[in-house]
């Protein structure tokens, strides 16, 4: 398995696909710091947000919090770069055609698939580092330009940036692992993404108006309340079982496709 | 022993049957030539043995092994399926890197293989930038990687250029003679004549022959092609070599009658009977083209065009 991780982590030492990701968390984090406080400066309380953003109200922008609530207010606008570059490399071994040299290098197809994890994991650990830096940087301009208080902001930073780090770590593992049993099913990465992109940013916004408080199980909800460490509908431990519940039926659903399905791509 | 053994191998895609009770033994040395028409069932076969796609019905062993469980022989076989696949973005090195990593080998076989297939030099360029042939080096640099026992190679020469394709022939053969089985798939019938020590035809999944190459060349017959001087004359020439007891057939023009050397002249001496002037007469040997048509039976023009075996010439 091992050596699995490490030959996909040679295949994704490529600039264009890691600048594009990671520009993409940089950007993400620059224009949510900049509308997240923007919007709260105006007075006129926390705005609806929009598909994947939630606003938090001028108050908690300036509470120890603060400084790190971009990273959680837009989790799922992360979550979906995440989910969209997985399915892209894990697409990439059907369009290709890669997938037919790796199975037949290593038959026990199941590592490919851990292997594939565990380098991609990696990767997402540097994104969401890069996320976060990105936006210690952008915050702070934000919230002097919004006219907001960062005093309470230096109280206790390494808690706060550590714990938002972590907690938008695992959700953007659960967006990545979601991307990836797209991309093996549909064995496209164009269609992994729109499946990805149009759940999160249409169905679950319908169903949601729906079904009003009780779709809060649902992954783009679930993956925001643990992003942001819980929230009042949806509490921070039901959160991660409820995502572990989520990865554990994607793997599952995507190591059976793999192992079982004959390669004639 | 056997380095492939199949009994009864079956594989059928819905209503396809795409091998069919294939039995046969390859031997464990030496180049051996897998021929069919496209959608013959060789790419199937190849899948099957690598344990990429799993058989309906029958058996197979590689090595003595299962090819129901692939991997206790995966690392003596080396294979290129269906033409080069590698990640467009990365060099042609990191590619091959990544491929050794997997396999848990070393960077040192990496520089080999790259040697082997002529790639030093290019091998940090985006494979993206490469030709057609040079990824088709790339993908037998790839098969090379864990230094095969047994080597699959699909249409290994596709893409490449003369010089190229008689390269890569020297590479196969030498890895024959080195005491390696290497499977090579094409279409390309003058190849597999020159560089096959045995060979396998298949036809919509049903083997057709399966034996040394010698032994399929031995069923070549001579013949000789005449054309008339006036493409009038053509029905003429027909009617009195065929009176005469030849078997002839017609084609694009010319007349090819099912005889040897020996009875050129007396061809030349009937033609001339009837007035018919000879403006060509060739005594050739029947190709292994010739062979695998009629073995096979013409199927829209998907084969290439092999060597037409001249061993002499008159007027």
């Amino acid at each position: 398995m091992l050596t699995a991780t490490r030959s996909e982590l040679v295949r994704l030492r490529r600039p264009r696909l890691l600048a594009g990701w990671f520009g993409l968390m940089g950007l993400f984090a620059i224009m949510i710091n900049t509308v997240m406080f923007t919007a709260a400066s105006r007075g006129t309380g926390p705005p609806a947000g929009g598909p994947g953003v939630s606003f938090p109200s001028a108050a908690s922008l300036a509470a120890s919090g603060g400084l790190v609530a971009g990273l959680s207010a837009a989790s799922n606008i992360f979550g979906v770069v995440t989910l969209s570059f997985w399915a892209v490399v894990a697409a990439t071994d059907y369009s290709t055609g890669l997938v037919r040299l790796l199975a037949a290098a290593q038959p026990h197809r199941w590592r490919l698939l851990v292997g594939k994890v565990a380098a991609l994991t990696v990767v997402t650990g540097a994104a969401t580092t890069v996320a976060t830096v990105v936006n210690l940087i952008a915050a702070w301009p934000a919230a002097r330009g919004a006219d907001i208080s960062t005093s309470a902001w230096t109280t206790s930073p390494v808690g706060a940036v550590a714990s938002t780090w972590l907690n938008t770590f695992a959700a953007l593992l659960v967006w990545g692992v979601i991307g990836l049993v797209l991309a093996v099913l549909a064995r496209s990465s164009a269609v992994a993404i729109s499946v990805g992109v149009g759940y999160v940013l249409v169905v679950e916004s319908i169903v949601k108006m729906a079904m009003s408080g009780s779709s809060d199980w649902l992954p783009g909800s679930t993956l925001n309340a643990l992003a942001r460490g819980g929230t009042p509908s949806l509490s921070y431990a039901a959160a991660g079982a409820l995502a572990l519940l989520y990865v554990s039926i994607s793997l599952g659903l995507a190591l059976t496709v793999v192992t079982r399905r004959d390669i004639t791509d | 022993m056997s380095v492939v053994v199949t009994s009864g191998l079956t594989r059928r895609f819905g209503a396809i049957i795409a091998v069919n009770q294939l039995t046969v033994e390859l031997p464990d040395a030496g180049v051996i030539g897998l021929v069919g028409p496209n959608g013959s069932g060789k790419s199937t076969l190849i899948r099957m043995l690598l344990g990429l796609v799993r058989p309906t019905h029958g058996t197979a062993t590689v090595f003595g092994e299962p090819i129901s469980s692939p991997a206790r022989y995966v690392s003596r076989v080396g294979a290129l399926v269906e033409g080069p696949a590698f990640v467009p973005g990365l060099s042609a090195r990191a590619n091959l890197v990544s491929l050794a990593r997997l396999r848990g080998l070393g960077s040192d076989r990496v520089d080999d293989v790259l040697a082997q297939v002529g790639l030093i030099g290019r091998d940090k360029e985006p494979v993206k930038n490469f030709s057609l042939g040079m990824k088709q080096r790339l993908g037998i640099a790839a098969a090379l990687l864990p230094d095969p026992q047994l080597l699959i190679l699909d249409e290994p020469t596709n893409g490449l250029d003369p010089a190229g394709i008689v390269e890569i022939r020297a590479l196969l053969r030498g890895l024959g003679q080195a005491g390696r089985t290497v499977i090579v798939s094409s279409h390309l019938l003058s190849e597999i004549e020159a560089a096959c020590d045995y060979v396998m035809v298949i036809r919509f999944g049903d083997l057709i022959f399966s034996g040394p190459i010698d032994e399929l060349m031995a069923r070549t017959r001579a013949h000789i092609d005449v054309r008339a001087e006036h493409p009038g004359d053509t029905e003429r020439l027909l009617e009195a070599l065929t009176v005469a007891g030849w078997v002839v057939t017609a084609g694009d023009g010319a007349l090819r009658v099912a005889t040897d050397a020996g009875s050129a002249a007396d061809l030349n001496r009937a033609a001339a009977a009837v007035g018919v002037t000879l403006s060509r007469l060739v005594v050739a040997q029947d190709s292994l083209e010739d062979i695998f048509l009629a073995m096979t039976g013409r199927s829209e023009g998907e084969l290439a065009t092999g060597r037409t075996a001249t061993i002499g010439e008159v007027a």
